[in-house]
């Protein structure tokens, strides 16, 4: 009866750690997804990409390109090229901007906003 | 009169502009679906840019309409039967994957290990 005892106690407690294991892992996991998400969401850094992603376009002189620089008055793009810069954002953040929104976007700013408010609703939902 | 005249002259203009700028969108995105490759986008894209900028400078209204009206019918022929969609927009695959628990529930992550540590 005792040794029965004994099994199924090393047998239980073995589970245990197995478990305990389990959810440190997950911890982890999930600690490590919160922080991605946290800084995915840095309005400086997408910011920084933002910029990064406008001057390496090869219609645009990038030493003008600033935070607050008009994509069509002080960098000189017409339309079309602004439609090109917009789906190039489009792809680098793999989001999809609707079409009465990509007219808006006037400046790497309020490219920003919009992302950063997009990863914002999307961080709430998940 | 013509301040009425020039009036509906310009808000033409920017309902034009409007749609040209919503079917060049379209068209480029169109493109990249149809590229098999990255490469062979780069290409695509241009030559489309090109079919663009060679009606940049027509100036009689008409004649743009009808040039618009033909580049939608054109997109409309070509358009893509099962375009790219981001994952997690709508029509994506990840779409409502992972929705959000409804307000005022919560996780808890020992339940049932609370009494046997």
């Amino acid at each position: 009866m005792q040794s029965v005892r004994n099994s199924i106690l090393r047998h239980m407690r073995l589970r245990g750690s197995v478990e305990q294991w389990f959810y440190t892992e997950r911890g982890n996991m999930l600690r490590q997804r919160l922080m991605c998400l946290s800084t995915g969401a840095n309005h400086d850094q997408i910011m920084d990409r933002v910029v990064g992603l406008v001057k390496k376009y090869d219609k645009i002189d990038s030493s003008k390109v600033t935070e607050t620089a008009d994509f069509q008055k002080d960098l000189s793009l017409d339309s079309l090229d602004r439609v090109e810069l917009v789906m190039a954002i489009e792809e680098e953040f793999s989001i999809e901007i609707p079409d009465e929104e990509a007219d808006k976007l006037t400046c790497c700013a309020d490219v920003a906003k919009f992302i950063a408010s997009g990863a914002r609703s999307k961080t709430a939902e998940s | 009169m013509s301040g009425v005249s020039t009036a509906a002259y310009v808000a033409r203009r920017a309902a034009q502009k409007e749609r040209v700028r919503i079917l060049y969108r379209r068209a480029l995105k169109d493109t990249l679906n149809w590229a098999v490759h990255r490469h062979l986008f780069y290409q695509d894209a241009s030559d489309l840019r090109e079919k663009f900028d060679a009606n940049k400078h027509v100036e009689d209204i008409d004649t743009i309409d009808r040039m618009i009206a033909e580049g939608e019918a054109t997109h409309n022929k070509w358009r893509h039967p099962d375009p790219y969609i981001v994952p997690w927009a709508p029509g994506g695959s990840k779409f409502t994957r992972n929705p959000t628990p409804p307000a005022g529930i919560e996780i808890v992550y020992d339940y049932g290990r609370e009494d046997n540590d």
